[in-house]
Formats: C-alpha cells, sequence, structure tokens
C-alpha cells in the first residue's frame, strides 16, 4: 500500500497543483501558456533525464549549472560572426554535447579513480566550471550567433516545439535504457548496494563513469538549447539549475542514497517544478519566492522518502 | 529447590505491520535466574517479539509483566528501566569510539564540571572485562576490532545496563568456540545472580549446555513451551519446522574428476600467508578455522574482492595472480559472500532482479533485457530452492534470511559456474532452508562442479565436506579426511599453538 502510495504521489501532486493554478488563474489553462510552460522546462527536463540515471546509480551532480554554461559558451564561441550555415550550426551543437561529455567523464573519472564522495567532486567541479566558462569569455555574453540557431529552443516542427520534441525523444532514450538494458540493470544494482554490485561481478566504476558521461552529454546538449534560447552564450547562466534538476528526481521519486528512480516519475516532478514557478509567475508571485518554495518542496520529499524507508526498515 | 520467581511475561501478544500478521496471541514467561531459549525460523517471529521487549515496536494487542507489575513499553529508554537489555544480532555499536566508551555510552563516569573521567572509564570497563573474561583492550578503537571482538562488547555493554532480563539474539553466530565457552560461564554467572535470560539460537547442540525452558514460534505463534530437554531434539526441530526433517546432512553420491581450481602460494600477509590446495570436480573442500584465522580473506582473495599480493590462481586452466570478480565469473568462479546484507543483496530490488544480477547476458535478447526470460528464471530457482513467498517480483529485503540466502545461492546457479566459494552458506539460516542448501551443495557436487566451503559450524563441515582444510592466523595447518576425523581434532589444529 505505502508503495503505491509513493508511486502515484508525484502524478496527484501535479494534477492537484495544475487544478489550483486553473481554478485561482483560468490562463493557465491557455494553449499558448501550456507550450511556454513546456519551453521553460525542457533545460531542467533534459538534464533532470541524465541525473535521473545518476542518482539511480547512487551518485549525484552538483556541476551541471556550471557545465550548462561552459558547453553552452564554448558552442557560442565556435558559431560566433561564422554566418548562418547549417554546418555552423550543428558544429555548436557538436562542441557543447562534446564538452559536456567531457565534462561528465571528468566527474566520473574522479568520483571512481580519486574515491571521493560525488557530493565533493562536483561541488569542486561547479566552482571549476563556471571558473573556466568566466575565464574563456572573459565574463561577457558571446553574441553575433547564426540566426537560425535561435530556433533550436524557439522554433515548431509539424507544430510541436522543437525541445519539447527533443525532450520526448530523450526522455523516451533514457527510459529504454534504464529498464530494458544491462547498462540500466547495473545501474539500480549500484545504487541499492554498490558492494553487492562489485560483489556480483559487475564492473562498477566503468558503469558509474558511463553514467556521468550520460548526464554530462545531454548537459551539453541543454546548454546549445539555453544558449539558443539566449541567442547568447551566457557564461553566468545556469546558476543554481542544479537545484532544480536534482528537485525534479526527488520529486519525482528518486532516491538521494540511490536505487530508485524513473524516467516518469522525473518527468512529472519536473512538469511540478514547472507548473509552479508558472503559476507564481501568472499570479504575479517574486521568483525569489519561488526559490523558497523549491528549497521547502525538496526538504519535504525527501524527508518522505526517508521516512518510506524508516518504516520499511522497521517492518523488516 | 524453591520454584523460580517470574521475572518476565509476555501475555497474548499479537503484532501487524501493514496488514502483515507477525505475532498472534504469543505467551512466553521467563524465570529469574533460569535461560529461557527462543527457537523458531526465521520469520517465525522471533525478532519481532524481543523488539516488542525492547520497546522498539507496541503490541496490537497484549500485555508485558515484569515482576509482576504491568507495564507498558513505549521506547528503548523504558525497557532499560525496567531492567530489560538487549543483545542485537545485528551490531549497533559507535565504530569510532573505543571498547570502553562504548560499554557505558550514555553512562560515563563524570566530574562534577561535567568532563568524562577518561580513566576511571577506562578502568572500570578493564576490569568487567576481565571479570567476564574477554580478552579486550577497553581503548582499542571498535572499528579496528573483529565481529566477533564487537560482539563481546555489546554484549559487555548490555550486561551492565541488565537488571531483570537479558535478550541474547545469535550471541554465537560470530564467536569462536572459546569465546562461546566465556559467552556461557559468563551467562551461569548472569542466572546465579537471579536474572532472567532469554537465548535466541539456531544451533540447537550449544543450548544442551545452558537452555532451561524453551519455547517455540512457528508462524508467530508460540507452539511449544516447557522444559528444555524434555523433548528430543527432532522434537524441537519438528515443531520449528512443522514437518520432521529426515536428515540434515543428506548422503552424497558424487564422482571426484579433474582439478577445477588450483591455489598455488597465495598470500596477502598478514591476513594469510603461502596458501596452496586445490578443489576436483565434485568435491566439496571444506575451510575450517577460528574466526580471524583468514579463511574470509582467502575466499575473497581468490574471486578478487580483496585482490591477493602474490601467488597463483588458476580457474578450470585459466590462470591468473591477482583475481578480478568480473573475471571470475567469466572464468567460472562464484564467491557466495558470508554478509549477504552488506555484500550479497541488492535490499530494495526484487527477487528476480537480484537473482538474476550476475547473469544478465542470459535475458538480453539483440542488447534487450527480456521481462519474460527473467521471470522464467526466477520461477525456476524458485521452484528448485522452494523459496518463499514464490514471487518474483517480491522485494528481497523483506524476505527471511534462509530465503535471502537461497537467493543468492540461485544467483550463482544461474550463473551457470562451475567452482564455487562458498563463506558461511548457512549463517543465519533456519533448520529447514539448512538441508536444502546442504542438497542443493550436494546437488551441485554430483554434477561436477567444486565446492570449496567455509564454515565456522563443524558439525556442517564434518557432514558436508570431503577434505577439511584448517586455517590458524592465516597459515594453513591441517588437511583433513572428514570421513575420519572428528570436531575435538579439527579444533585442536585450528586452536592449538604448537
Amino acid at each position: 500500500m505505502p508503495d503505491l502510495i509513493k508511486r502515484f504521489l508525484p502524478f496527484i501532486s501535479l494534477i492537484l497543483l495544475c487544478l489550483i493554478v486553473a481554478v485561482v488563474e483560468p490562463r493557465f489553462l491557455s494553449p499558448g501558456n501550456l507550450a511556454s510552460v513546456a519551453r521553460q522546462t525542457t533545460v531542467i527536463t533534459i538534464m533532470a533525464m541524465g541525473m535521473t540515471m545518476v542518482m539511480v546509480s547512487g551518485g549525484i551532480d552538483l556541476s551541471v549549472g556550471s557545465l550548462l554554461a561552459l558547453a553552452g559558451c564554448c558552442g557560442a564561441l565556435v558559431m560566433t560572426n561564422k554566418g548562418n550555415s547549417l554546418g555552423i550550426i550543428l558544429a555548436g551543437i557538436a562542441v557543447c554535447i562534446a564538452v559536456g561529455l567531457a565534462g561528465g567523464l571528468i566527474n566520473g573519472i574522479a568520483v571512481t579513480r580519486l574515491k571521493i564522495p560525488p557530493f565533493i567532486v562536483t561541488l569542486g567541479a561547479l566552482g571549476i566550471y563556471r571558473g573556466i566558462a568566466l575565464v574563456i569569455t572573459d565574463g561577457n555574453g558571446i553574441v553575433n550567433l547564426p540566426e537560425n540557431f535561435g530556433k533550436l529552443a524557439e522554433g515548431t516542427l509539424i507544430g510541436i516545439p522543437v525541445p519539447l520534441l527533443i525532450v520526448v525523444v530523450i526522455a523516451l532514450i533514457v527510459h529504454f535504457l534504464l529498464t530494458s538494458t544491462q547498462p540500466g540493470r547495473y545501474c539500480y544494482a549500484i545504487g541499492s548496494n554498490v558492494e553487492a554490485a562489485r560483489y556480483a561481478g559487475i564492473r562498477v566504476s566503468r558503469y558509474q563513469i558511463l553514467f556521468y558521461c550520460i548526464l554530462g552529454g545531454l548537459t551539453g546538449l541543454a546548454g546549445a538549447i539555453e544558449t539558443a534560447r539566449l541567442v547568447t552564450g551566457v557564461p553566468t547562466s545556469g546558476e543554481g539549475y542544479e537545484l532544480n534538476v536534482i528537485a525534479a528526481v526527488v520529486i519525482g521519486g528518486g532516491s538521494l542514497s540511490g536505487g530508485q528512480g524513473t524516467v516518469v516519475g522525473t518527468l512529472i516532478g519536473s512538469l511540478i517544478m514547472g507548473v509552479l514557478s508558472n503559476g507564481a509567475n501568472l499570479l504575479g508571485i517574486s521568483p525569489f519566492i519561488q526559490k523558497i518554495v523549491i528549497g521547502t518542496v525538496i526538504v519535504l520529499a525527501v524527508t518522505f522518502d526517508e521516512f518510506q524507508r524508516r518504516k520499511f526498515e522497521i517492518a523488516e | 529447590m524453591p520454584m523460580p520467581q517470574t521475572a518476565l511475561e509476555m501475555r497474548g501478544i499479537s503484532k501487524s505491520f501493514a496488514g502483515n500478521t507477525v505475532l498472534t496471541d504469543v505467551t512466553l514467561s521467563a524465570a529469574a535466574g533460569q535461560v529461557l531459549a527462543l527457537l523458531g525460523e526465521n520469520g517465525a517471529g522471533k525478532s519481532t517479539l524481543m523488539k516488542i521487549l525492547a520497546g522498539v515496536h507496541q503490541p496490537d494487542a497484549g500485555e508485558i509483566v515484569i515482576d509482576g507489575q504491568v507495564v507498558k513499553l513505549q521506547s528503548p529508554v523504558d525497557s532499560l528501566h525496567y531492567g530489560v537489555a538487549m543483545i542485537y544480532q545485528e551490531l549497533s555499536l559507535a565504530p569510532h569510539l573505543t571498547v570502553a566508551e562504548n560499554i557505558f555510552l550514555g553512562r560515563e563516569p563524570v566530574s562534577s564540571l561535567g568532563i568524562i573521567n577518561q580513566r576511571a572509564l577506562n578502568e572500570r570497563a578493564a576490569n568487567l572485562l576481565t571479570e567476564y573474561g574477554f580478552k579486550l583492550d577497553p581503548r582499542a578503537r571498535v572499528s579496528q576490532l573483529s565481529t566477533a571482538k564487537r560482539q563481546l562488547v555489546e554484549i559487555t555493554r548490555a550486561i551492565v545496563e541488565a537488571k531483570k532480563v537479558v535478550v541474547m539474539d545469535e550471541p554465537t553466530s560470530s564467536l569462536t568456540s572459546h569465546e562461546v565457552e566465556d559467552l556461557f560461564r559468563l551467562i551461569r554467572d548472569l542466572k546465579a545472580r537471579g536474572l532472567a535470560v532469554i537465548y535466541i539460537s539456531h544451533r540447537l547442540e550449544e543450548l544442551d549446555e545452558i537452555a532451561d525452558q524453551v519455547t517455540i514460534l512457528r508462524d508467530g505463534r508460540a507452539v511449544y513451551s516447557g522444559q528444555w530437554g524434555s523433548i528430543s531434539t527432532d522434537e524441537v526441530i519438528r515443531h520449528m519446522a512443522g514437518r520432521e526433517l529426515k536428515e540434515i546432512f543428506p548422503p552424497r553420491n558424487a564422482k571426484i574428476g579433474d582439478v577445477k581450481l588450483r591455489v598455488s602460494n597465495l598470500s596477502r600477509p598478514p591476513k594469510f600467508d603461502n596458501i596452496s590446495f586445490q578443489a576436483h570436480a565434485g568435491e566439496v573442500v571444506g575451510i575450517a578455522g577460528l574466526a580471524g584465522a583468514g579463511r574470509t580473506e582467502l575466499v575473497e582473495a581468490i574471486y578478487g574482492t580483496q585482490p591477493a599480493t602474490d601467488g597463483e590462481i588458476n580457474v578450470l586452466g585459466h590462470s591468473v595472480h591477482q583475481a578480478v570478480p568480473h573475471h571470475s565469473v567469466a572464468n567460472g568462479l562464484s564467491l557466495l559472500t558470508e554478509d549477504r546484507k552488506r555484500t550479497g543483496l541488492c535490499l530494495n530490488l526484487s527477487l528476480a532482479t537480484n537473482l538474476t544480477l550476475a547473469n544478465v547476458k542470459a535475458l538480453l535478447k539483440g542488447g534487450l533485457l527480456q521481462a519474460k526470460s527473467e521471470t522464467t528464471a526466477a520461477t525456476d530457482y524458485i521452484s528448485k530452492l522452494h523459496i518463499r513467498p514464490p514471487s518474483p517480483t517480491k522485494t528481497v529485503g523483506r524476505m527471511s534470511g534462509g530465503n535471502q540466502q537461497k537467493v543468492l545461492l540461485g544467483r550463482w546457479l544461474f550463473a551457470q559456474t562451475k567452482v564455487f566459494l562458498l563463506d558461511e552458506p548457512t549463517r543465519g539460516v533456519d533448520v529447514a532452508a539448512r538441508a536444502e542448501i546442504y542438497r542443493e551443495i550436494n546437488e551441485l557436487a554430483e554434477a561436477g562442479a567444486a565446492i570449496v566451503m567455509v564454515s565456522s559450524d563443524l558439525p556442517e563441515l564434518l557432514g558436508m565436506a570431503d577434505r577439511i582444510l584448517v586455517m590458524r592466523r592465516g597459515h594453513l595447518v591441517a588437511e583433513l579426511n572428514a570421513k575420519q576425523t572428528s570436531q575435538e581434532e579439527v579444533l585442536k589444529y585450528a586452536a592449538v599453538e604448537d
């Protein structure tokens, strides 16, 4: 029974939240507004997909906000003042993803080789990646990007916003990875009990690095979309995103101690945060207060998770 | 002899968790100055009953009477207040504190300024340890002690607190036979001081030495209470299992074949040094020794979870100097770990996931996991090993110890390895599950597998092994024919210095 409540709680919360916001502010349900909720949440959602893998495997990555900025700036540096050709745009996006992958790889190697808690490794990386982004841009935004690059964030394909399509494709891939492949199976096993996974003959480090790389690559892609949205490479972009990304996973039922989490849950978690922030905007609530709300929601979600776990341990 | 006074009575205790009934109308009575053996298979409800006595859980129905007074135990503090002390099977010490600090945790001798008097603390601890005959340094940090030594600290701490009732939950599971003797002397001492001792154990042999009364639980009900010795061991087992257990150690009809595992000069000083032996197809090689003799370290080095520093391991013709777990599995060697919760199971994942974990490849088709193959594999081993409950989706952490152990054994059966290192394969496993594990080991041997079995349970080694290797302080000191040796001879090699 508690399992069932736990499984559906995020979903029920999302529906309730939508109902409340829609009743208080009917404009919420207009197609234009719903599309903007989707657009606003894509960057966070894409990173949250990767974070789901990392957190299910028992890790965490605090550096995603900084890495997003670094990847976006590197991509922007490649594209700036180079005209508007598709080749340049693709090269820029590829650089974003490559930088993200490299950042994830470094995080993964540091976590597995230095045997330092991922919280600390990626807290350091948070500072380092942000610093590099500021150094290579000298603290200034990179402008004069290809005009068509903006379509990555604002364009539509067959009437659907492009970033939404990207989210759907990535969610499907990650869901599939987690539920139907060997790395996905190992992801849950490593997060549930890393020693047991090692004793079962799983090459734990190799898979942990893989999960950080996937998160890094997705963060790079998110960096490309964020840069496209701003049509500028901004070295200070993505600040505090790690909070929203981790919150999306945790609200969606992912566990900070690993072994639990699903793509569907994270999607719902991400939407809850998107609706919260959109609702607050519609109702004219200050974005500063939104941060307080998000922080509170994280603590509540983790408390609920811990409470469930304790009950489970006692029953055992 | 006057009638012993009843120190503790638990009357009509019932308890359920989330609709799962764990205890039904259990009544139990422990007399002052006597040892009550509390028996039952894993999952029979012993631990829950004792957690109710400890104040960790509250009963749904029933009452607890201590010294003729009905008491409400809402928390462990209440239960200590009424003089009830617990020694848990799961160790609950603060690893970074010293032995003395752990013994007096919460009751440290303090000066008028509230400063802990470290010297008095260590002295008092030393006196206690000497009195009980435990060889422990009060200044030693608990994190550096072996499991057995930690158990002694735990026992000492509980006894300091106990005024009426001491509960010991499998206190001997990690102790050496010497330490067990010390413990039994201590228990007799506690009896003489008028305490009631509730003693939970799976080792029926040792109860003959100390038990006065017995209460047997099965499926959450008390099915027998009476004088220890008034019923036979077979009857005790029948009450526990609810059926007759013909033979604990079934006969084996295996042909000894080629060498499957050859270990040459394997070393990792100071844990073990220069160990060489072979295991053949169809053979069960037992490894005996006291706790700390290096047996677990040796099998972990062969498997690769704690690599050796020197020597060579040959598994089915593949030679390595330093084993690595995933290579070992690929070469056909597996290790059933001694600590299933820490290094064996992913407790929050399902039975099927845990069972197939070492051979996920077998579930892949075109790179994709086939849910159907997984369910089929799980169902096969559930029926082969009589795993209960027989549900592939059951969360493994919610199964009993014996069934968890069968899941782990099933994992290596499913991985199709040919050499099995079994480290304490029946620790904390109930009698019926034991018999099934023994039967399975025999089947493996008969099918041509080589089995190396580490065990602290000597009757088990004598009953199951063909040869017994004895380790002492990291050295292989004897190789005995299991059919011609005795517990005494094995112990002599394991314990006695040259």
